[in-house]
């Protein structure tokens, strides 16, 4: 063995505990990169894999009632490379352990074949044989949620009539990954099913005997797809179409798309953070041995050693921390990411799901791991080449402290010799004190945003149930009607009020841009379903004209006062320019909103509306329930209780175990950052403090200078952390908003100080730690050590 | 723990070996010595011959493995941690080869550092003055020459008017005038407080200046030789 390597190897076990802690800090970055970026790959591929091999639609529409010979013009339009027709609706699905009506959407099965477009996989049992009216697939989170299994009897009300299903198999498909019911955020695999039947069955059952009222299409790769939109459109508008649209508006993927951005986002921001901390760790420790060594640098260096020689010797250091940070980050990293796509698995559901990170994750943590460390000894390499071999004979000279400038040094006379020392030695190293700082800040606002995320979805929550929407439940009807229908809702059993729910699917123009958007219209004075702003103010829409959101405003480029362009979707289609009469920040739910009055009258519908809120008396819920399982017209119940219930429990799996691994790898970089400086500092000073021993100052006396050091670096780092972590959170919660919901600003001042705590408690335990060495110190042989 | 007149330190049979077996290194072996209050002993000997680990032993830095040192009633082999700290705090100033002064204090600072655990120290600017240091008292040790840094150390070790003075080669960095300087500097103190002052040096010239020399080697005390004409630092060869 070379006697530099032999050097390497007995350093490094000197080094040890600083290595560990600088590996640490580079393995939570590398360890969320393998996480996120694995989990984001595991994600696409199981999504991209299931959607090919399942032939997932890239278009669909739904529409009134389209005769069955059209089917065959629509596949020649060129571009379509599959099309299938459906039958679809909804139904109540009445099952006897359950009190409330659970919704089902319906889609009809292709006689004698499996779908050419959103295939099904089946999970148990068999395909339903054609020549059985009764038979049926159920989606699997439904039947997992229920028990449902194969041979099982549903009871199911369709259009009024009470049907008898079998449950043959139970399937998925690529068209409900996410199963969410039409006009929910949320996954409620126990109050929303998804049945597949008998093509005949369901279309007699609808009342569309030889016509389809929903298609969903395949298109070529290399087809222009606006062009296929166009003629599809043109084909179908005459039957009542919806207008076609593509993934971007699937329910389903849309969620799944936002989520992948999401993982980018967490890919893209967090391992840099951890890194720079790493990088800078690496730094302090190199640049401390390098300067420690100078005269055996220099003595190396006039043995005849070359420049490179001696740069590459304390590259490998950096080359050791790095392997450290990169085999304890791939580790961490595949366990989170395991456990992560196990969430996912209970909320996306594929075929196959496993936590695959690649290779090529692998070799880029490995490649981001080494060149973190690499840049991290760039200093310290460049500091022990350009060394001249003469300091190895030149005598030690103290380190060239200066007066300060006579401001710092009048307030430094009041002070004690010792936090004299303190002060002028942070003030000495500006740039490692400051990073020192930054890396606990960092720490800090690492933990403050992990800890307001779920704070913030409280509030939301909050505010959602307790300000926006405070319904006791929402009814919604299988189609539009006439608002008589409330005077019935009003007379169910327990109704104590009702406010109509009324939303028109349009499309809106302004110049060259088009969005398609829902207009939610509220009635004057709503009482249950409210418009908040993220301020939290209750808001009412303009009286007249349209108030859009900030989002839509954006995305079509108008302001108030503007004209925008609103075509219909579905009723009497109507086409007309509407004024926007307001623009406002909505925390949750829709992006355009209308009085419900004028919406009717502008969409030339008035009195139409879609369902009703309720607030209910709760000892008459049962009543109310059975009687619900009886009524046609109302396919679906969804009571605000059962939501809030489902959205806590989805993010107490998600969030506990995320704000368990911040706390985890916040505390970790505030711990590695303070013990690595801590012990720098006790090193560099390990002479001074054995002199102050020696002229009669006591063990707890001299603690006193690291001690105090990391203190004042403590005191510094908290508030800046503090500050970073609110803008870092703030920034954190606005990638993390959709078009379905935003954050509200937030301060948690609660929160903020149990995260200021935990850091100060990591920072203070990691410097007496290392304080411990003060307690190792030979006098004797520090006195003999010099620089 | 002062000890009266007479005898500052006493020593018996003392011991201090390294390591153990057959690596074992016999650092001082059994040592007699009376050394008197007052006088300047200068401790003479190659390298490793046992000055230094005396010295030590005497200043509370190190224990003795076997034998007695005792500094008045004060047995430096058994006393533990707190009463050595105390004991240096109280009565003993240390002089080094590398100074060993604060990089981050001035010189001021530097003696302030003692003078402010003292129980009766004479004022830091005394101290300095002593030396002959009266200016650059507010410079840090980066701006001072080799000497200079020196003679800050010896007013810093002073300045708690120490029973005893322990100086490790505190001309081996240093220039001929400048090492002059503070020869002259602690003979001085010496003479003014009536300082026991002990100095190691292979210099065998140096040894002239001192009351008594002692010859070290190999661990052991080859001779002690009284000076009847102590010369003038300026004197010595270097």
């Amino acid at each position: 063995m070379k006697p530099l390597t032999r050097k390497l190897f007995r350093d490094l076990r000197r080094l040890r505990l600083q290595a560990i802690a600088a590996g640490i800090v580079l393995g939570c970055g590398i360890a969320i990169f393998v996480m996120s970026i694995g989990t984001y790959g595991s994600l696409e591929s199981a999504r991209d894999n299931y959607y090919r091999e399942a032939r997932m639609a890239d278009l669909a529409t739904s529409l009134v009632r389209a005769p069955e010979g059209i089917a065959a013009s629509l596949a020649l339009i060129p571009g379509v490379s599959a099309i299938e027709t459906r039958a679809a609706g909804f139904g109540l699905i009445n099952l006897p352990q359950v009190d409330e009506p659970v919704t089902a959407q319906l889609l009809s099965l292709p006689a004698d074949r499996r779908p050419l477009v959103n295939d099904l996989s089946l999970r148990e049992g068999r395909w339903p044989e054609s020549n059985r009216a009764n038979e049926a697939l159920v989606n699997e989170a439904f039947a997992a949620a229920h028990g449902i299994k194969p041979g099982d009897h549903i009871s199911i009300l369709i259009r009024g009539e009470r049907r008898q299903l079998t449950a043959v198999g139970i399937a998925s498909s690529p068209e409900f990954v996410f199963v969410v019911a039409p006009g929910s955020i949320l996954p409620e695999p126990d109050r929303f099913g998804i049945l597949w039947m008998n093509r005949d069955t369901l279309m007699r059952a609808l009342d569309l005997e030889g016509a389809f009222n929903d298609v969903v299409i395949r298109v070529a790769s290399e087809a222009d797809r606006p062009r296929v939109i166009a003629a599809l459109d043109e084909r179908l508008g005459r039957y009542g179409s919806r207008g076609v649209y593509g993934q971007d508006r699937m329910l389903s993927a849309r969620y799944l798309t936002d989520e992948l951005s999401q993982l980018k986002t967490l890919a893209s921001v967090l391992p840099p953070i951890f890194l720079l901390v790493a990088m800078f760790l690496i730094h302090s420790v190199l640049s401390r041995l390098v300067g420690m060594e100078k005269s055996n640098i220099g003595l190396l260096k006039s043995f005849g050693y070359r420049n490179w020689d001696i740069g590459w010797h304390y590259a490998q250091f950096s080359l050791v921390f790095s392997v450290i940070g990169v085999v304890f980050g791939i580790f961490l990293g595949n366990l989170i990411g395991t456990y992560m796509t196990g969430v996912y698995r209970e909320v996306y559901h594929f075929p196959i799901l496993d936590f695959q990170a690649g290779l090529s994750t692998y070799l880029g943590a490995t490649a981001v791991g080494v060149i973190a460390g690499l840049l991290g000894a760039v200093g310290a390499v460049r500091e022990a080449t350009r060394l001249a071999p003469i300091v190895a004979l030149s005598p030690p000279t103290p380190t060239a402290f200066r007066r300060l400038n006579s401001w710092v040094e009048r307030r430094a006379k009041s002070l004690s010799l010792r936090w004299r020392m303190v002060v002028r030695r942070l003030l000495h190293f500006p740039r490692r004190s400051a990073m020192t700082v930054i890396g606990i800040a960092l720490a800090l606002a690492l933990l403050i945003m992990s800890e307001h995320f779920p704070i913030a979805v409280n509030r939301l929550i909050d505010l959602n149930f307790g300000t926006a929407q405070r319904m006791h439940a929402t009814l919604t009807l299988s189609e539009q009607r006439s608002d008589i229908v409330l005077r019935e809702i009003a007379r169910l059993p327990g109704v104590i009020l009702v406010e109509p729910v009324r939303v028109a699917d349009v499309f809106f123009s302004h110049e060259h841009r088009h969005e398609r958007e829902a207009i939610i219209g509220l009635p004057r004075g709503a009482a249950l379903n409210r418009l908040v702003e993220s301020n939290r103010d209750v808001v009412e829409p303009a009286e007249k004209g349209l108030t859009l959101s900030t989002s839509l405003a954006r995305k079509l480029g108008v302001r108030v006062g503007d004209q925008i362009r609103v075509q219909a979707t579905d009723g009497p289609r109507a086409l007309v320019e509407v004024k926007v009469s307001r623009i406002v920040s909505p925390f949750l739910g829709g992006s355009a909103y209308m009085d419900q009055a004028e919406l009717g009258r502008l969409l030339r519908e008035p009195s139409r509306v879609g369902g009703a809120h309720v607030i209910i008396d709760s000892t008459q819920r049962q009543a109310l329930n059975e009687r619900l399982k009886q009524i046609p017209a109302i396919v679906g119940v969804a009571y605000t209780d059962n939501f809030q219930i489902a959205l806590e429990k989805l993010f107490r799996e998600g969030v506990g175990f995320f704000s368990n691994m911040f706390l985890f790898f916040s505390l970790s970089m505030a711990a590695g950052v303070a013990f690595s400086a801590a012990r720098i500092t006790i090193g560099e000073q390990e002479r001074d403090l054995a002199t102050l021993r020696v002229l009669g100052y006591k063990r707890r006396s001299i603690s006193m200078l690291p001690l105090g050091e990391m203190t004042v670096l403590l005191v510094l780092a908290i508030p800046t952390g503090l500050l970073l972590g609110a803008a870092l959170s703030n920034w954190m919660m606005h990638q993390f908003e959709t078009d379905l919901f935003s954050f509200p600003l937030i301060f948690d001042s609660r929160a903020y100080a149990r995260s200021a705590l935990f850091v100060a408690a990591a920072v203070l335990a990691a410097t007496f730690w290392a304080r411990q060495s003060i307690d190792r110190m030979q006098l004797v042989a520090a006195l003999k050590a010099h620089e | 723990m002062n000890p009266a007149r007479g005898s500052v330190f006493t020593l018996q049979k003392l011991c201090k070996s390294y390591g153990t077996g057959p690596a074992t290194v016999h650092a001082l072996r059994g040592l007699h010595l009376e050394i008197d209050r007052g006088e300047l002993l200068v401790l003479l000997g190659p390298s490793g011959s046992g000055k230094s680990t005396l010295l030590n032993i005497l200043g509370g830095l190190d224990r003795p493995t076997s034998g007695a040192a005792r500094f008045g009633d004060l047995d430096l082999a058994t006393a533990d941690d707190d009463t050595l700290t105390e004991y240096r705090r109280r009565h003993v100033g240390f002089v080094f080869q590398f100074y060993n002064l604060i990089a981050s204090l001035t010189a001021r600072e530097n003696v302030e550092l003692v003078s402010q655990i003292s129980d009766d120290p004479m004022s830091p600017d005394e101290a300095l003055r002593l030396v002959g240091l009266t200016e650059r008292t507010t410079h840090f040790p980066a701006q001072l020459s080799g000497g200079e840094q020196q003679r800050v150390a010896i007013a810093r070790a002073i300045v708690k008017r120490p029973t005893v003075l322990l100086c490790d080669e505190p001309t081996g960095a240093l220039d001929v005038a400048t090492g002059v300087k503070v020869l002259e500097s602690l003979l001085h103190i010496n003479e003014t407080i009536g300082t026991t002052t002990l100095l190691i040096t292979h210099n065998a010239d140096i040894a002239r200046i001192g009351d008594r020399v002692v010859h070290f080697a190999d661990g052991s005390i080859r001779t002690v030789e009284a000076n009847t004409r102590r010369v003038a630092p300026s004197q010595v060869r270097w």
